[in-house]
């Protein structure tokens, strides 16, 4: 459903600032776990668990933006944009190393710039991923007795995002409003390794992304002159620090604090490099999470912070976002 | 059903399902009356008249007075905007000496609101249209990231995303 109370200047807000950032953190947002309980930003079942059931509600408010030079710039007077976001997600074993797994976003959008009011929604980007399990066994440890005992649980695997949200290019878009995904397809391979020395967890992941070229023949809602468009190549990088708070009856409070990294290089426009284009984001995730003793069941909050300062990104928005999480775990 | 079938079902369902997952290289660009007004490459440009950001007025017609062509950049001081408009300032505007480059902002609701964002984001040594009752972006179908090509005759040469300036550049080195 979509709304429009503004004329049409606020229609653009999404093309500069929600496209850029909120697209990116699409994916449930895991902290420290047990034993491949999760990372930051993907969708794993622990280890010896069949399924896994993910619902979490982003919420993200964007705070001024980085401009190309890194320099961080304040928003506009009476200028308030928001995003919500609905993420499904469900992770299913396929053996005892493989497993896959499948997250949807929906998205509102809700802003008001330079004092007009405006809102949209829609089906986002979907994510599918598959990920092998290096290891056959509990990777936790209590304490370190031997040498392999410091060996972390290491899990390698790709993903797929499929551009199922509206965006510039496509043929639902009439307005900017419409906007909910980049465009293309991207290739991910992922790379996560995640140890736990009770009651300490840390947490290094790296995705590298490739975004498919494809032609494009219109641009929010005009044909233009058909030419062949590619997104930069995306990496993400994450390293979390996460504790964990036996509770009465061995349910846990594991805390994280993360440090991600992500950039993405300038893209093409008919194989030439589009100067334009790429941007780079550091940012900081604070995560609380509870567990049943069994781990069946998970709640999580966390904040995602940009410090607002310059050479913390560039060409690109400056958003804090906030997540909750239920997460159910099936044996 | 297995949950393998359920994913190959829904990844057909959504590889034919919109644009975006199977987009089209076509040429589906409408044809242009020529001999009418309008935004499209090859009409008459609609004149428009506006005031800058230190309050002075400006006409596409007088604009247009010795000069090459005059350059419209539509902008929302976003992200992508800055780097636009970095790009414009550094990589194009040195090259066209006769050219007239003007930003044109439609998000500002006053001239001094709009003042204040040429400054909080540093443009103060480009001019900058307030184009508070958005009609200049009717005018010319704009939107953000659109850039408008107009020759000394008063016809659209280009009206289009601005992208990595390579179609703006090379408009504006074959202007009469």
């Amino acid at each position: 459903m979509k709304s429009r109370t503004s004329s049409t200047c606020v229609k653009q807000v999404l093309r500069g600032l929600v496209i850029g950032a909120a697209l990116l953190f699409t994916q449930p947002s895991h902290a420290a776990s047990c034993c491949g309980g999760g990372s930051a930003s993907s969708l794993i079942i622990p280890k010896f668990y069949t399924q896994e059931l993910a619902v979490s509600f982003n919420y993200e408010q964007y705070n001024g933006q980085w401009q190309s030079d890194g320099s961080y710039v304040e928003d506009l007077p009476d200028t308030d944009l928001k995003q919500f976001r609905l993420n499904l997600g469900y992770a299913h074993r396929l053996s005892s190393n493989w497993q896959a797994s499948v997250v949807a976003p929906y998205v509102w959008n809700d802003n008001t710039y330079s004092g007009l009011e405006s809102s949209s929604s829609g089906l986002g980007d979907i994510s599918l991923n598959a990920w092998y399990e290096t290891f056959d066994n509990i990777m936790c440890v209590y304490e370190v007795k031997d040498i392999k005992d410091l060996m972390p649980a290491i899990y390698v695997g790709g993903g797929l995002l499929l551009p199922t949200g509206k965006s510039a290019y496509g043929g639902e878009v009439s307005d900017n409003f419409d906007i909910t995904g980049r465009g293309f397809y991207r290739l991910d391979a992922n790379l996560l390794m995640d140890k736990t020395i009770w009651p300490w967890t840390m947490i290094f992941e790296f995705s590298y992304g490739i975004y498919l070229e494809r032609p494009v023949n219109q641009e929010y809602g005009n044909y233009v002159e058909p030419y062949d468009k590619q997104l930069g190549n995306r990496r993400i990088g994450l390293l979390s620090l996460g504790y964990t708070d036996f509770l009465e009856e061995l349910d846990t409070m594991t805390y994280t604090l993360a440090y991600n990294d992500l950039k993405e290089d300038q893209g093409t426009i008919n194989g030439a490099t589009d100067p334009t284009s790429g941007f780079t984001k550091r940012s900081f995730t604070f995560t609380a999470a509870y567990a049943t003793m069994d781990k069946e069941w998970i709640v999580k909050g966390s904040i995602h912070h940009s410090i607002r300062d310059d050479n913390w990104g560039s060409n690109f928005p400056a958003t804090d976002i906030f997540t909750v999480e239920l997460i159910h775990v099936i044996p | 059903m297995s949950f393998h079938k359920y994913v190959f079902i829904l990844l057909v369902a959504l590889l034919t399902g919109c644009g975006d997952l199977n987009p089209s290289p076509d040429d589906l660009r409408p044809p242009v009356d020529t001999s009418q007004i309008g935004s499209s490459v090859g009409q008459p440009a609609p004149d428009f008249a506006l005031f800058d950001t230190l309050g002075n007025p400006v006409t596409m017609s007088a604009e247009l007075s010795g000069a090459d062509g005059i350059v419209l950049y539509f902008t929302m001081w976003c992200p992508i905007c800055d780097s636009h408009m970095s790009h414009l300032r550094t990589q194009v505007i040195p090259n066209f000496p006769k050219v007239k480059f003007f930003i044109i902002d439609f998000v500002s609701g006053t001239i001094s609101d709009s003042l204040t964002a040429q400054e909080i984001n540093g443009y103060t040594d480009l001019t900058v249209l307030v184009d508070d009752a958005q009609e200049v972006l009717n005018l010319y179908d704009a939107n953000m990231g659109i850039t408008v090509v107009i020759d000394s005759t008063g016809i659209v040469r280009m009206n289009e995303y601005y992208k990595d300036a390579t179609k703006l550049i090379d408009t504006l080195t074959a202007l009469p």
